[in-house]
């Protein structure tokens, strides 16, 4: 059988976790450890060679793309908090468990997500100067640290972008290009990228003469990620699905209906029609079913009660919160609240 | 004097000045599309979030974000808050520039410019009319291993201008506003290799310091320079204006003191010209490569305003020497309502920038934009020299209008002369309106190319070549105004020539007594020689028959 472990960055969290579940872990990751030397890399489980090789060369990287892995699933959990599959990690590989596995529009999410986080933490990291050769690395684009003097260096972004592009998509690359998997994959892991690129905030600056606008300079700043989680989202709600066609020599990916029009760039694309995710599935790794998930009564859309329960129906019970009222809040690290107590009515699924 | 020389050169000679210049032109714009690379360069710096965790505050201490003395930093304020850190001790590091990285003299001014990352809370949301309240210090060291020294501290405020694009729900917690990026720093001179910039944002809840500006999730900002290979192609490019238009300069001034008769307003006017061009063509900015010139932004500023008025100034004379009616001018003071906006205008702009770049000097932090009584002041200023510009161009239109009409009203007149005359005339009137057309041009030229460099991204590619277009825009834009003054002083230079043998003596003589331009008084004078007291000369009322 394949052994197609869930994407790359995800099992790279993995590498020490021997109990409880990821988020728990990670949790835990960002206060301590992180990958400093090149020998974690070699610790690493699930990275291929070329990925060591990768890990080795620019460890100072890791952190980033370990800081990046959680950004990843914390925003996959926001996205997906009110539908059935609720993004869900396991505390086995892989981490997502088998529904990644197969080509699925949930897969393909996750893997536009994962690459795109990737890109983004890097990028982060070299804004903070955290990266060595970052923007001016004459391996990956740009220009020489004496360039920097002559023309200044590239865009931060071009570099958090092409790391993504040779450390997330040597995978699929090592695979071949055959495999239509690896195709819808490496669509994906660039359509996540672009996720970033296509909404970047140009915004400029005058400074000509008494501030005109004779002189003028502009610079591209990241978009929030949850605004690259929420457009890679819009894509999965209009996600693309494919079958392999062999043109020429080339393998490429076409709608399956072809009376759709053809996926773009940004676009997602899927192999293989998602379950339905309503019961739990002991044979398949992810399958957990919707039995206990909260839902809404009132609304007619997937988090309401009679999609969510997938018609069986739900209970009612009336809890005490306890919530924070009347706030004084500094801009950073205090708060101080009142307790205030109010009654909820919470239903979950049968 | 029988004219300009513009008057006197055949044609031929003139398309061949003109090719010239159009090849110099051409590679003043090469030179800034392929050589150089884009005039400026932004940096993005994420600022490091530092843990002062001393309980007395020490100026001394400067926290870096990386390297070996790296501070006690926290990845995120959720972090800080289990730790039970305060606001007050949190510092925001950033280094300038980036690791392995060195500033450079040649960079000639660095402007940072500050962007809060503020999260949406329900409960903690930014109020109307927030001001941030900003302890700030720079300080800088030559070596990666010596001490930092201070070179500013200064407690700033700005005041936020944000809003959110989204419904206020619970729903879009922990979105972002959209916040207004906020003036910084901006330092005239970059004499140092390494900056370090440490931000405190203090809280003082009774004296409402800092209190109800939302939840600050980081602070980035963009530091703007100038590139170093654009400040060398640059000086490369003044250092070979300058000489050129001195040698133009010298040979026209010249050429007037040799004649006669005391120069004329519009000689003087061209003169001046050429001496504000020299004065902003000199390339006094090598010394700031040297020394810690913080004034040389300024000083440029400065240069550029007085060639500005300058080149105004002589657009406004040229028309009214040009204007043939009855009124004799060539008195400067004869102008003084055309020429006044001008001064006024740029008066209020020098004041606006000795009032922002002035006060930069001493405190790199301030901005005039910060304060309300600031931004009124300094709106007030702009509006007033946009007012005074608007002015000026209705006067200049009018004149030029004026000037065309005249023209014609000759021409009028035109068929009754004899045929060489006739030609002649027609020559004269076409050069004239040749010069107004290169002005025109000029103008349109860097307006095109202003816009164009607005809107383009800064580079197109060709194939494998990247051309520069700002840089191009630029070198170009500066080139072409150098050529103008160049051919200006040369074209109107007083001709050696003697043309029409029979009434060349003659006309020198009333041509000076009318004490008019060059060209005016060739056609008064000649048109009264060769037919009489006709309309036009009526019209031109010279005292020249007398």
């Amino acid at each position: 059988s394949r052994v197609d472990y869930c994407h790359i960055l995800l099992l790279l969290l993995l590498f020490v976790l021997r109990s409880c579940c990821v988020i728990r872990y990670l949790a835990k990751l960002s206060s301590v450890g992180s990958i400093r030397d090149e020998e974690t890399c070699e610790r690493l489980r699930g990275l291929i060679q070329k990925q060591v090789q990768i890990c080795k060369r620019s460890v100072e990287v890791m952190d980033a793309v370990r800081r990046g892995a959680q950004l990843a699933i914390d925003e996959c959990q926001f996205q997906f908090r009110n539908r059935r599959w609720n993004c869900s990690t396991l505390e086995t590989m892989p981490v997502f468990g088998k529904v990644v596995t197969q080509g699925t529009r949930e897969a393909s999410f996750v893997y536009a997500i994962s690459a795109a986080s990737v890109a983004f933490a890097v990028t982060r990291a070299c804004s903070s100067g955290e990266l060595e050769k970052c923007g001016c690395d004459h391996n990956v684009h740009g220009v020489s640290p004496e360039g920097f003097q002559w023309s200044g260096c590239s865009d931060n972004i071009a570099y958090g972008v092409a790391f993504s592009q040779s450390f997330v998509d040597v995978r699929e690359r090592s695979k071949g290009q055959s495999s239509s998997r690896a195709l819808m994959n490496l669509h994906n892991n660039e359509a996540g990228r672009k996720a970033i690129l296509s909404h970047m905030r140009v915004e400029c600056k005058c400074h000509g003469v008494s501030g005109s606008c004779e002189v003028k300079t502009c610079w591209k700043s990241m978009p929030p990620f949850r605004k690259v989680g929420n457009v890679i989202k819009e894509k999965f709600d209009g996600a693309t699905e494919v079958e392999q066609h062999k043109v020429g020599s080339t393998k490429v990916l076409v709608p399956r209906n072809s009376q759709f029009k053809p996926h773009t760039d940004e676009d997602l694309v899927y192999l293989d029609p998602s379950p339905d995710f309503c019961d739990y599935d002991p044979r398949t790794p992810g399958m957990l079913g919707t039995v206990g998930r909260q839902c809404n009564r009132t609304s007619k859309a997937i988090d309401g009660c009679e999609l969510m329960c997938c018609g069986r129906g739900f209970q009612t019970q009336e809890v005490e919160v306890v919530d924070r009222c009347s706030c004084k809040f500094h801009w950073c690290c205090y708060v101080k609240c009142k307790q205030c107590r109010k009654m909820v009515e919470i239903h979950s699924c049968r | 004097m029988a004219g300009a020389i513009i008057e006197n050169m055949s044609t031929k000679k003139l398309v061949i000045v003109g090719v010239t210049l159009l090849l110099f032109q051409a590679l003043a714009f090469m030179v800034g599309g392929l050589i150089a690379p884009s005039p400026t360069t932004s940096v993005n710096y994420m600022a490091t979030k530092c843990v002062d965790a001393s309980k007395h505050r020490e100026d001394t201490k400067w926290f870096m974000p990386w390297g070996p003395n790296l501070c006690d930093k926290i990845r995120s304020f959720d972090e800080a808050m289990a730790k039970r850190i305060e606001a007050n001790n949190i510092v925001f590091a950033v280094h300038i520039p980036m690791q392995n990285m060195e500033m450079s003299p040649w960079f000639q001014f660095m402007l940072v410019i500050l962007q809060f990352d503020i999260a949406f809370k329900m409960h903690n949301q930014i109020e109307e009319g927030a001001v941030v309240t900003v302890d700030v210090g720079l300080a800088y060291r030559d070596d990666m291993f010596s001490e930092w020294k201070e070179m500013v501290h200064s407690v700033e405020q700005r005041k936020l201008h944000c809003n959110l694009s989204l419904p206020k729900t619970y729903e879009n917690e922990g979105r972002y506003y959209d916040c207004d990026h906020l003036p910084f720093m901006e330092l005239g001179s970059v004499a140092h290799k390494y900056y370090l910039l440490n931000i405190r944002l203090p809280v003082n809840e009774r004296k409402k310091v800092n209190v109800g500006i939302g939840e600050i999730k980081d602070i980035r900002l963009i530091s703007i320079h100038q590139n170093g290979g654009f400040t060398k192609v640059w000086f490369a490019m003044k250092t070979f204006l300058t000489p050129s238009i001195l040698i133009i300069m010298i040979w026209y001034w010249r050429r007037i003191t040799l004649m006669t008769r005391p120069p004329v307003l519009l000689e003087k006017v061209i003169f001046a010209l050429g001496i504000s061009m020299t004065f902003i063509n000199m390339p006094v900015e090598w010394f700031s490569v040297g020394f810690n010139w913080t004034w040389m932004l300024l000083f440029g500023d400065i240069r550029q305003g007085i060639f500005y008025s300058m080149l105004l100034s002589f657009w406004i004379i040229f028309c009214g020497e040009h204007l043939m009616d009855q009124t004799e001018r060539n008195r400067f003071s004869v102008y003084w309502k055309q020429v006044g906006p001008i001064v006024f205008g740029s008066f209020c702009l020098f004041i606006f920038d000795m009032c922002e770049r002035g006060v930069q000097l001493t405190n790199p932090f301030y901005s005039i934009w910060a304060s309300d009584v600031g931004t009124e002041l300094a709106m007030s200023f702009i509006i007033v020299a946009g007012i005074c510009a608007c002015l000026y161009f209705l006067f200049l239109c009018f004149m030029v209008f004026q000037v065309f009409r005249n023209i014609s009203g000759k021409r009028t007149s035109l068929p009754a002369m004899s045929k060489a005359r006739r030609l002649h005339y027609e020559g004269l009137i076409f050069r004239f309106k040749f010069l107004m057309l290169v002005t025109l041009l000029c103008a349109a030229m860097t307006v095109i190319f202003f816009i164009i460099s607005q809107v383009n991204e800064g580079h197109w590619h060709w194939g494998d070549h990247t051309v520069q277009v700002s840089s191009a825009f630029f070198t170009g834009i500066y080139g072409m105004w150098n050529l103008y003054v160049f051919a200006i002083m040369f074209l109107y230079a007083p001709s050696h020539k003697r043309y029409g043998d029979e009434q060349s003596s003659g006309q020198c003589i009333t041509g000076d007594a009318g004490a008019n331009s060059g060209e005016d008084i060739q056609l008064t004078t000649t048109i009264t020689h060769v037919d009489g007291p006709t309309e036009i000369y009526k019209m031109s009322g010279k005292e020249a028959q007398e």
